[in-house]
């Protein structure tokens, strides 16, 4: 028998398969939720509708978009000879914040994980490897998360790409400017100093 | 480095006691199952984040109890620092290093560092390959921090390989994706293996000089790292990465028809020799006691002069085990200027003069005058 009643389950049941929210969180939100008034849950439930109803996938770099193309891929001010490759919609959005990369982007919807069944057929790579043969591409930067996941995607693209005469380049990983030196943890500190470079005088 | 005070609120079968420690050593006595090792076990946790008898942390919790709290106090040089520790029945623990919450586990080590003889120190030399080298990285990590990622780096490598190596690489996508795979399990794994040569290197005459300590005149005792990645002798740490990636190509259709990473430090072995002899195979019973002491007394030298600190000595239950000439040995054997926790379920050895002395009986501590 259930605890609760069957709509109230399904609820509860539904809200706990979005990603971050656990069994006691979606119960909690579950009785927020029933507790609001019915223009509040509609307005809700009107919101996701809509969003999934107008937003798609953009056809060329696979960010988010309305309509074919994403803003970034019909801003004609961008510089098409770089492109940016991230795992996610939401990287583009912390690259974009440096204000650093007037460049394009191409988003993969995933890193290689062969754990979770996750290899490079699941990712958007054909279309990067398109792109790369069809634009005036000359610098692909691999943006792709500095972990093993992330590391593995960076290193099979490159293998990929570079016979395609790109230069192919991926962002350093090392020390958060403005810390101290004595709190930068030693995993980070040890790849900054791998990372090394001469300094310009 | 000194631990000065530890405090325990439901922690094992504590509900609530506090000790002030001074220097030197410190005896704690009782019959058994009246919370001596608890004691030493809740000064462990602040110094490895886990119990050192392998408990989950739960389990630490006193039953009824919600939530055991361990605060310590630790000296060290001019330094004091503090770290408290809430393990809770359910759901993560906090740790506070001097009164700031840290997120990691990671961060708290450091702050005191203890060196842990216990009675199943013996599965050292009679046990399986596992067993040492969960010693020799544990070692590896008291010494370096940054061994800690990379040993979790190449436990994530593996995982991911051997999911790989199971779907059976049939496609240009999965050969690609393996030779990725591969280039990260030579890298992760160099390193450690390189680490764990270079330890074995300075590990291996301390080791000899604490046994000689121990048992004098039974010869040499060394150590011997052992690959089958590196079939021709122990490896050269300038050759790990060409031998590491050599066997990968030898053993990558063996690899794939088993579904299963078989090059790499995680399968490795190290012996012990004592004149050459085996120890886990040719070795005598109190040989291989004295061997499994003179490996915690080497791992205590090591680590001292690596971070330039003593750690603190805990000795669970040690002395039960070793006939009187042993224990004499040892207690002989242990470093001066060293704080030491000693704890006993019968008489204390002779040659331990305790500056504390302290009986624990059902959870409290009783006596707590210095001897």
């Amino acid at each position: 028998m259930s605890l609760y009643e069957a709509p109230v389950q399904t609820l509860i049941d539904e809200l706990g398969r979005l990603p971050g929210i656990g069994p006691k969180s979606a119960q909690r939100i579950a009785y927020y939720l029933l507790k609001a008034t019915p223009e509040d849950a509609r307005r809700l439930a009107a919101a996701i509708t809509d969003a999934k109803a107008r937003v798609t996938w953009c056809r060329r770099c696979f960010n988010i978009a309305q309509g074919e193309l994403c803003s970034y891929c019909q801003d004609d001010r961008r510089d098409p000879s770089q492109l940016c490759v991230v795992e996610e919609p939401r990287d583009i959005v912390a690259v974009e914040r440096t204000h650093e990369f007037r460049g394009r982007y191409h988003v993969l919807q995933g890193a290689i994980s062969p754990i979770e069944g996750i290899g490079p057929e699941q990712l958007r790579v054909k279309e990067l490897v398109r792109r790369v043969g069809e634009e005036d591409v000359t610098e692909v930067i691999l943006a792709t998360n500095p972990n093993i996941e992330g590391e593995a995607t960076a290193m099979y693209l490159a293998r990929l790409l570079k016979p395609l005469g790109v230069t192919v380049t991926r962002p350093a990983s090392g020390l958060p400017v403005g810390g101290d030196l004595e709190y930068a943890d030693e995993v980070t500190l040890g790849r900054a100093f791998e990372g090394r470079r001469e300094v310009d005088t | 480095m000194h631990l000065a005070t530890l405090e325990l609120r439901d922690f094992r079968c504590y509900e609530a006691a506090a000790l002030e420690l001074p220097a030197g050593v410190i005896a704690i006595t009782g019959a058994n199952g009246q919370g001596k090792t608890s004691l030493l076990e809740a000064a462990g946790w602040i110094a490895l984040g886990h119990s050192f008898r392998g408990v989950p942390d739960h389990a630490l919790v006193r039953q009824q109890a919600e939530r055991a709290i361990v605060r310590a106090g630790v000296h060290d040089g001019e330094s004091i620092r503090r770290a408290d520790v809430e393990l809770r029945a359910a759901g993560r623990h906090r740790i506070l290093v001097n009164g700031n919450p840290v997120s990691r586990t990671r961060d708290l080590l450091g702050v005191l560092r203890v060196t842990v003889f216990a009675p199943d120190d013996l599965q050292l030399v009679k046990g399986g390959p596992a067993d040492r080298r969960a010693y020799l990285d544990e070692l590896l990590t008291s010494s370096a921090p940054r061994y800690a990622s990379v040993r979790a780096d190449l436990d994530r490598v593996l995982r991911h390989r051997n999911a790989l190596l199971r779907g059976g690489v049939r496609d240009a996508e999965a050969r690609a994706t393996l030779a990725v795979f591969d280039d990260q399990l030579v890298h992760t794994a160099g390193q450690l293996a390189r680490g764990r040569l270079r330890l074995l290197d300075r590990l291996a005459p301390a080791v000899h000089d604490a046994y000689q300590r121990l048992a004098p005149d039974q010869g040499t005792v060394d150590a011997v790292y052992e690959a089958e990645w590196s079939p021709d002798g122990p490896p050269g740490e300038e050759d790990v990465d060409t031998q590491l990636r050599a066997a990968l190509e030898r053993h990558q259709r063996q690899e794939i028809e088993r579904g299963l990473t078989l090059v790499g430090p995680h399968r490795d072995e190290w012996h012990l020799t004592i004149g050459g002899r085996e120890s886990r195979t040719h070795a005598s019973q109190g040989e291989q006691r004295s061997l499994a002491l003179g490996l915690r007394l080497a791992a205590h030298r090591v680590v001292t002069e690596v971070v330039g600190t003593q750690p603190v000595l805990l000795l669970d239950d040690v002395f039960s085990e070793l006939d009187h000439a042993r224990s004499r040995a040892l207690v002989a054997a242990l470093p001066d200027q060293t704080q030491t926790v000693i704890t006993s379920a019968g008489a204390l050895p002779s040659g331990v003069t305790p500056s504390l002395h302290v009986h624990v009986h059902a959870g409290r501590i009783l006596d707590r005058a210095p001897a």
